[in-house]
């Protein structure tokens, strides 16, 4: 297609004296017209008549500023299908010299209001356009070009977006510069359909509403009970209209509410569906329609007022027995007579359910509603819909229901894009594109409790919050889902955390010894999440720790949780001998209100942290298959069939299966690398764990027992913590060489591993210290040495102890492990 | 410059005129919605306010109250309702008025300098004696 573009046309001409009279000029304008006539009538009134030319003047200036608000302010585009200046918008079109190269339309685009729309929502600022931009005038045409083919009709107009599309387009490594945005090039088309949907809902909000004026209710009754227990959202709506976009789904359960109503069948609807869903929008959007006196309605609808009871202010007017039910009987009896009322029961569960803030109405609501005379409109979530047909099936039968899906990404964009218009204006921030993604991104992922487009919505509104400079950028966001949910969802950026990535190894090490392999997999795996590398729709790591008691298997996950993810507490941990029942999955998916402790309920509260399930040979097949989603897909649906992410978290299981086997091999001599894979082999030939269930995971890692030495670093790990205990008290304690190998042998125990070692050392260390702070020997400042001999005594003396216990048949360690 | 009169003068006696037009068809139809003249005259004779409307049943008497308090209803009804559609008729005819005269008064506008200068050569200026 060939493009023309001719600088001398009217249109052009016209477009440039309109920028020119704009601003300053059109009030000097007023201006002059207002003095011409003062000064005309102040001479004719002393009777000189020049004063009648003066005030005629006038008429010029005036006619020049009706000219520039009818036509030269946006003069109209013309129908062309090559023309650049008839379609071209009149103030990017006012601003291009003779012979426009890119840069000159990047420019010109740039000053214009709807180029800035791209500056702040996209963050294509003018310089980037222009430096994106080539400076010769031959290679305008293929700008121009691009540019004609996205306008819809021949009659539309070449828009500042189109162009910004079109010179972004031209630019040979557009998307590596766009993806520096986080944005790609369909994007600049969404922002182009945003900035004309905004245009179109400013058009139609700025046209007065006709409503059907003030004796619109005259053949209508008196509502005094509806007007003391509900809202006249019909009479709100009158003030203001909404924002609302034209969702698919909504028309269609706008398009089924007003069938419903019109035809003589029952007059009810029930709209059902997930919170957050929309149901009490449309109802809204539903009386704004009944409102318009232009809108095409059956004449039997046309200004219905929808009234919505409110459950709450009916139940405090009336607590005695029998009270509400008289009183609801009335409020249905007068919007029966009224003749003009639509009742909406919002949240009607309120209505047929016992509870706090509910009273079960069923007995009176039912013979109603199957009567189908009173128009109803309830609203229901899908749950709780299902539960009360369960209990009361003529109600559910009586009803037409309505089912309202959760939106799409590109429909809860656009919701998005339509309402932040009113949190912008009542927060005084302005929101970017990317933010609006990002918000369905990680609304998706992190909030349960709500459906899609509330979700998202939710977040939206509360990254307003954390805006920087007045602009909600996808930061704000990822700022705003950290700080309420505990989760780092940003790449890892600022120094400290960088470094703290880098040395993991490091800082796991300072609390844990040995088991190199294990440290590194798990810190690569972290490093990989925070980078921004790893596959977002799993964990962010899933291991298996193989191995024998006591060596530290359980320790990495508390090392990990306490160094990275912010503390101890940010361990999930399950006990999987706790479920060695088929029965007890329901106890690992149950929901939060009913147990606090399930994994899904703890998961909910926070997701970023380290699962760690103990034991898992032990749990039960069916309860191993239910963790195969979340190992999987980072997915568990609780038993509300609520999506759970862990997508978020680090899932380690522990096991000790084969262990006598590990140590054979260590014993004869193999190293961990020799024997890994076949050792996992003979567990998958043994049955202890399924193939599958195996595969689920990252890395399966086998930990080796602890030899002397990393014991010798295991006692002294242990008197740091005794210390760390002590430093309140300004006490030191110091083990001698010579009772820290005494403390390995007595507390080295091949089939426990380093247990033991603690409760030696709680024998040894911390009962010889209490005795020193009593007698009064360890005052603050002081240290305590513990030598090769305390040891002895002490360890004699509970060998004696253990001794006389074991006559008389008790064992101080089953005790222990009481 | 005389290339921009002509446009001037050709939105003025084209688009423009038709925008005050428009404006005022729009104003009107906002003045016969705010005035309900439609929806009054259509019910016209419906009980006004719903009182006394409805059906009653019982002995024949009370039947004949009813209806004489519909008839009641009815009229009080129809004489609220006539006085508002009389104003919304007053109000339009003379909101009609002043948008013909504005329009025919946008007719000569443009030409206001020229009469104004005839007027100044006539010398006339009122007098306020």
């Amino acid at each position: 297609m060939e493009v023309k573009f001719d600088y001398k046309s009217p249109r052009a001409a016209k477009s440039r004296l309109g920028r020119h009279i704009s601003g300053l000029n059109e009030w000097l304008l007023i201006l002059v017209a207002v003095l011409l006539l003062v000064a005309g009538a102040c001479l004719v009134l002393v009777a000189v008549p020049t004063g009648w030319l003066l005030m005629s003047l006038a008429a010029w200036p005036f006619m020049a500023v009706q000219w520039y608000r009818g036509e030269l302010r946006d003069v109209p585009a013309e129908q062309s299908e090559n023309q650049v200046d008839a379609v071209l918008e009149s103030s990017v079109l006012a601003r291009l010299p003779k012979q426009p190269s890119p840069v000159d339309i990047a420019r010109a685009v740039m000053q214009s209001r709807h180029g800035l729309f791209f500056a702040v929502r996209f963050g294509i600022t003018p310089n980037f356009l222009e430096q994106i931009s080539s400076p010769e005038q031959s290679d305008a045409t293929p700008v121009w070009q691009t540019a004609m083919v996205l306008r819809d009709k021949d009659s539309d107009e070449l828009t500042a977006g189109m162009l910004v599309y079109a010179l972004v387009k031209q630019f040979p490594e557009h998307d590596a510069l766009l993806a520096h945005n986080h944005l790609e090039l369909t994007d600049i088309k969404n922002g182009i359909d945003w900035q004309n949907h905004l245009a179109a809902l400013v058009r139609t909000h700025s046209r007065k509403l006709r409503t059907g004026g003030i004796g619109r209710d005259w053949s209508f009754g008196y509502t005094p009970l509806l007007t003391r227990f509900g809202q006249n959202i019909s009479q709100q709506l009158a003030g203001g209209g909404l924002l609302n976009v034209d969702l698919d789904s909504h028309t269609e359960a706008l398009d089924q509410l007003i069938d419903t109503f019109s035809n003589d069948g029952r007059q009810n609807a029930v709209l059902v569906g997930t919170m957050g869903v929309g149901k009490t929008t449309i109802v809204h959007a539903f009386a704004e329609r009944l409102l318009d006196a232009s809108s095409k309605l059956p004449g039997n609808l046309k200004f219905r007022q929808v009234i919505m009871l409110d459950s709450a202010s009916l139940i405090s007017a009336a607590p005695g027995r029998g009270e509400l039910e008289e009183l609801i009987m009335r409020i249905f009896g007068e919007a029966y007579a009224a003749k003009n009322i639509i009742l909406c029961l919002d949240d009607a569960q309120l209505f047929f359910e016992e509870g706090v803030g509910s009273v079960d109405l069923g007995n009176v609501l039912v013979p109603i509603i199957e009567a189908g005379r009173l128009r109803l409109i309830l609203t229901m979530d899908e749950q709780r819909f299902l539960q009360i047909g369960q209990r009361n099936a003529p109600l559910v039968n009586a009803l037409n229901r309505i089912n309202i899906q959760p939106a799409s990404k590109e429909d809860t964009i656009r919701v998005m894009q339509d309402q932040l218009l009113h949190t912008e204006f009542r927060r005084k921030v302005t929101y970017t594109y990317q933010s609006l993604s990002e918000a369905y991104r990680l609304s998706e992922r992190y909030i349960h409790d709500l459906a899609m487009p509330g979700r998202a919505l939710k977040l939206l509104e509360s990254a307003a919050s954390y805006s920087e400079n007045g602009l909600v950028t996808m930061n704000s966001v990822q700022n705003a889902i950290e700080q309420t949910m505990g989760v780092k969802v940003a790449n890892a950026s600022e120094g400290d955390e960088r470094e703290k990535l880098l040395n993991l190894e490091a800082l796991i090490h300072e609390r844990m010894i040995n088991q190199t392999r294990a440290v590194g997999v798990v810190s690569d795996a972290l490093r990989r999440a925070r980078a921004g590398v790893r596959n977002q729709d799993r964990p962010i790591g899933t291991f298996l720790f193989l191995g024998p008691t006591g060596v530290g298997k359980t320790e990495l996950a508390k090392a990990l949780a306490d160094v990275y993810f912010g503390g101890e507490d940010r361990i999930i941990r399950l006990d999987m001998n706790e479920y060695v029942r088929s029965e007890d999955v329901s106890r690992l998916i149950a929901d939060g209100a009913d147990d606090p402790a399930s994994l899904t309920a703890q998961a909910m509260k926070q997701p970023f942290s380290v699962v760690l399930l103990d034991e898992i040979e032990k749990a039960h097949p069916s309860v191993l298959t239910t963790l195969l989603q979340m190992l999987d897909e980072g997915i568990l649906r609780d038993v509300k069939n609520r999506e759970v992410s862990f997508r978020d978290a680090i899932v380690i299981a522990t096991s000790n299966a084969g262990a006598n086997r590990i140590r054979e091999y260590i014993e004869r001599g193999y190293q961990l690398e020799q024997f890994e894979e076949k050792f996992v082999d003979e567990l998958i030939n043994s049955n202890e764990f399924r193939p599958e269930f195996l595969n689920r995971f990252d890395e399966i890692v086998v930990f080796r027992p602890l030899e002397k030495p990393e014991l010798l670093q295991v006692v002294d790990l242990m008197i740091a913590g005794v210390n760390k205990t002590l430093a309140l008290q300004k006490i030191t304690v110091e083990v001698e060489s010579g009772a820290k190998e005494l403390l390995v042998e007595k507390g080295y125990d091949p089939r426990l591993g380093a247990r033991p070692m603690r409760r030696v050392i709680q024998r040894v260390v911390e009962n010889n210290v209490a005795k020193a702070i009593l007698a009064g020997v360890a005052q603050a400042g002081s240290t305590i040495t513990i030598s090769a001999s305390q040891v002895e005594e002490a360890m004699s003396k509970a060998e004696q102890v253990s001794a006389i216990e074991k006559e008389s048949g008790y064992d101080s360690s089953d005790a222990a492990k009481r | 410059m005389s290339m921009v009169i002509v446009w001037a003068l050709s939105w003025w006696y084209g688009a423009g005129w038709k925008s005050v037009l428009l404006g005022l068809k729009e104003r009107l139809a906002l003045s016969y919605d705010y005035f309900s003249i439609g929806l009054l005259a259509s019910t016209l004779f419906a009980p006004f306010r719903q009182i006394s409307a409805g059906r009653v049943q019982g002995p024949i008497g009370i039947q004949i109250r009813a209806a004489v308090d519909k008839l009641i209803s009815r009229i009080i009804g129809a004489i609220v309702r006539l006085i508002l559609i009389f104003v919304g008729a007053v109000w339009l005819f003379v909101q009609s008025l002043i948008g013909v005269l504005v329009l025919v008064a946008w007719a000569f506008l443009p030409i206001l300098p020229v009469i104004g200068f005839i007027v100044m050569l006539s010398g006339w200026v009122p007098t306020w004696r």
